[in-house]
């Protein structure tokens, strides 16, 4: 399933740590992020897959696979 | 000598059983030693007893508290051998007695330096649990991202598992996550090293399911449930979930449920009403997350799916003591340390961990488990969001309630599996016989003779049992390698011989009917002896033919349909007759 989702970046403890996009009602899990997005507090706009057939050990939220994103500001 | 041998080796079982049951109470130590001054001694004779015994021992007896001069009651520093020595100096002639003070140390603590930062295990009453039990002889499975042999892992039993992710034998870990939920399961404990963990005389199994990024596929996970449970798990652990339902996970979920084993998983961290899947599964018990204060973590997802709560730990800023300590690895350099993570992660590997425990102690079927999990957790009042499930995890509770459980037959027979007595050969299913139809059968064919007011004794007690339920005990047996028919005939009624031998579980018409009786009747109503047995036989077939026409009417050809019923009961009714005409018979013979 393809979505669109724009929000801020957040680095949250759970283990040894996991980036995650907060959007307005949902917080997704971001899958293998690429560096240019592991930076809190970045505000981006993304179009990305949801992985139902994957599961983690953060468990925050759906799992987000970002195929192109947009900075709106750091 | 046959018999005398397996007597001796039920004995041996026996009494390894028991003494390898550690038991509930501390075993006694002492450093000094109480003094009880005769009541008919004033207070100026005891002190000068008390000086002349202080020099005569180099000891100082001083009071124990402000009342113990009234009550004559006096320590003093000393050992065994200075016990022996007071109690032959002639002490007696003016003591009530004198004996060891007993230190009453009722908790097991660990030696480990940083179990004092591990409020976690405390708040589940884990030093009283250790006394009943630490895991011995289970083995649970870590499906996560694998097992690194990090320091404080150097005692805890691994036992082969499997990478999914690299589809190797060697299931280390690259990422941490897994290491550090083993710990929590089974970290080496009262090693003078580290920290501590639940049930560390249990085995590990990895399994590597989730790569460096700490995720992996629905597959994998699935795949390595099925592994588990081929391969002697007892307990499966869970720290994972996301993703959407999966025919695959459900069906492996219920294989390995199947199989026995217990199955435990994290409730999710998005703090949202409902758990994650695979916890959502119907057979897996769901954990909720608790902080360092015992409430809910904020994080913890809570409500449909949650069964029980247990501590996850909270990292509030830079704060790490509210979090779960343990050794894993650091997934840079591979690095060993200890760290406090949070999560629902954590908190599902304590329910794995006590779970163990409860194996351990003879509760074997999985719903057992997951039962004396919710009866002993500390339940929560006005808990209407469902944030604790039935409660928050009591190891200690768990274990009694586990060891009253298995007191019974069931945990009889998990010793003697459990022990060398018949070893891994030999196999007990409870689950084989309908107890309650049974025991209804033999209380039926009973009150049938009752009621005829026919003679007790051994021909009749014997016609009795082997019409109604025969030695029903015996189909529970199992040993392995060898064919279970015969067993299954010997625990058969005479009405189920028929089905016994074609190894069917419903009743064979051919051997369900009047005619057996009829058979025993005039074979053996003319044997003085025998007859009784004739007549028992026929009051059990009625019992056996009319319990199962009413509760459980199954007959080959006819399956579970009206056809069966009537024709158990036409049968049953026709047996009553018979036993009715031949006691009348035997009873004016008699």
């Amino acid at each position: 399933m393809t979505i669109e989702a724009e929000g801020t970046i957040t680095y949250q403890s759970f283990g040894l740590g996991v980036w995650a996009l907060t959007a307005n009602d949902t917080t997704y899990e971001l899958f293998e992020p690429p560096a240019e997005l592991q930076q809190e507090g970045l505000a981006i706009k993304v179009t990305g897959n949801i992985r139902d057939d994957i599961m983690t050990v953060a468990m925050i939220g759906p799992v987000l696979e970002v195929q192109n994103f947009e900075i709106l500001s750091s | 000598m046959k018999k005398w041998l397996l007597l001796l080796l039920f004995f041996a079982g026996f009494s390894w059983a028991i003494a390898n049951f550690q038991g509930l109470s501390a075993q006694g130590q002492y450093d000094s030693i109480i003094f009880d001054f005769k009541e008919s001694l004033s207070s100026a004779e005891i002190e000068r007893k008390v000086e002349s015994l202080s020099t005569q021992f180099q000891t100082d007896l001083t009071y124990n508290s402000q009342f113990s001069l009234s009550d004559h009651v006096f320590i003093a520093k000393g050992d065994e051998q200075l016990l022996k020595a007071i109690q032959n100096s002639g002490i007696k002639e003016f003591t009530e007695f004198v004996e060891p003070n007993y230190t009453y140390q009722a908790l097991f603590s660990p030696n480990d330096p940083d179990f004092d930062k591990q409020w976690n295990l405390k708040s589940i009453n884990m030093e009283a649990a250790w006394q009943a039990s630490r895991g011995r002889g289970t083995t649970v499975a870590v499906i996560d991202t694998g097992i690194a042999p990090v320091a404080d892992l150097k005692r805890t039993r691994l036992v082969p598992g499997y990478d999914f992710v690299n589809d190797r034998a060697n299931a280390t870990d690259d990422h941490g996550h897994g290491t550090h939920v083993a710990g929590t399961i089974a970290q080496s404990t009262n090693n003078n090293f580290g920290v501590a963990g639940i049930a560390y005389e249990a085995q590990l199994m990895p399994l590597k399911v989730l790569g460096r990024s700490g995720s992996g596929t629905v597959s994998d996970i699935a795949e390595s449930i099925r592994f588990a449970a081929d391969n002697g798990a007892d307990v499966i652990n869970m720290s994972l979930g996301g993703g959407g339902e999966s025919q695959l996970m459900r069906e492996a979920i219920e294989y390995a449920h199947q199989k026995g084993v217990v199955i435990v998983a994290a409730a999710g961290n998005a703090a949202r009403s409902a758990v994650e899947f695979p916890a959502r599964y119907p057979h897996v018990i769901g954990v909720s997350a608790l902080d360092s204060e015992g409430q809910k973590a904020p994080y913890s997802n809570y409500g449909a799916g949650v069964d029980i709560s247990a501590p996850g730990g909270s990292l509030r800023g830079n704060d790490r003591l509210g979090g779960i300590l343990q050794n894993t690895i650091n997934p840079r350099d591979g690095s060993s340390i200890f760290a406090a993570f949070q999560g629902t992660s954590m908190a599902s590997p304590h329910v794995a961990g006590v779970a163990a425990l409860i194996r351990s102690i003879g509760v074997q079927s999985p719903d057992q488990v997951e039962q004396v999990l919710k009866q002993s957790a500390v339940a929560v009042k006005d808990d209407a969001a469902n944030y604790f499930g039935t409660g928050k995890l009591d190891a200690s509770r768990a274990v009694r309630l586990a060891a009253q459980k298995s007191f019974g037959f069931n945990g009889f027979m998990g010793w003697l599996r459990n022990g060398f007595f018949l070893g891994p050969r030999f196999w007990f299913d409870a689950r084989a016989v309908q107890w309650g139809h049974k025991l209804l059968m033999l209380a039926t064919a009973a009150i049938i003779a009752w009621l005829f007011r026919l003679p007790w004794n051994w021909s009749m007690g014997w016609g009795l049992i082997l019409g109604s339920t025969g030695l029903f005990i015996l189909r529970c047996f199992h040993l392995v390698d060898l064919p279970h028919w015969p067993l299954r005939v010997l625990g058969s009624s005479l009405p189920e011989l028929g089905g016994a031998i074609s190894g069917a579980n419903a009743l064979n018409p051919l051997t369900a009917n009047v005619l057996i009786a009829l058979g025993l009747i005039v074979l053996l109503l003319s044997h003085p002896q025998l007859k009784w047995f004739a007549l028992g036989g026929s009051a059990g077939i009625t019992a056996c033919l009319a319990v199962s026409a009413l509760v459980a009417p199954q007959v080959v050809w006819f399956g579970s349909t009206a056809v069966a019923q009537g024709f158990l009961g036409i049968n049953a009714l026709l047996c009553l007759a018979l036993f009715y005409l031949a006691s009348k018979s035997a009873s004016r013979s008699a």
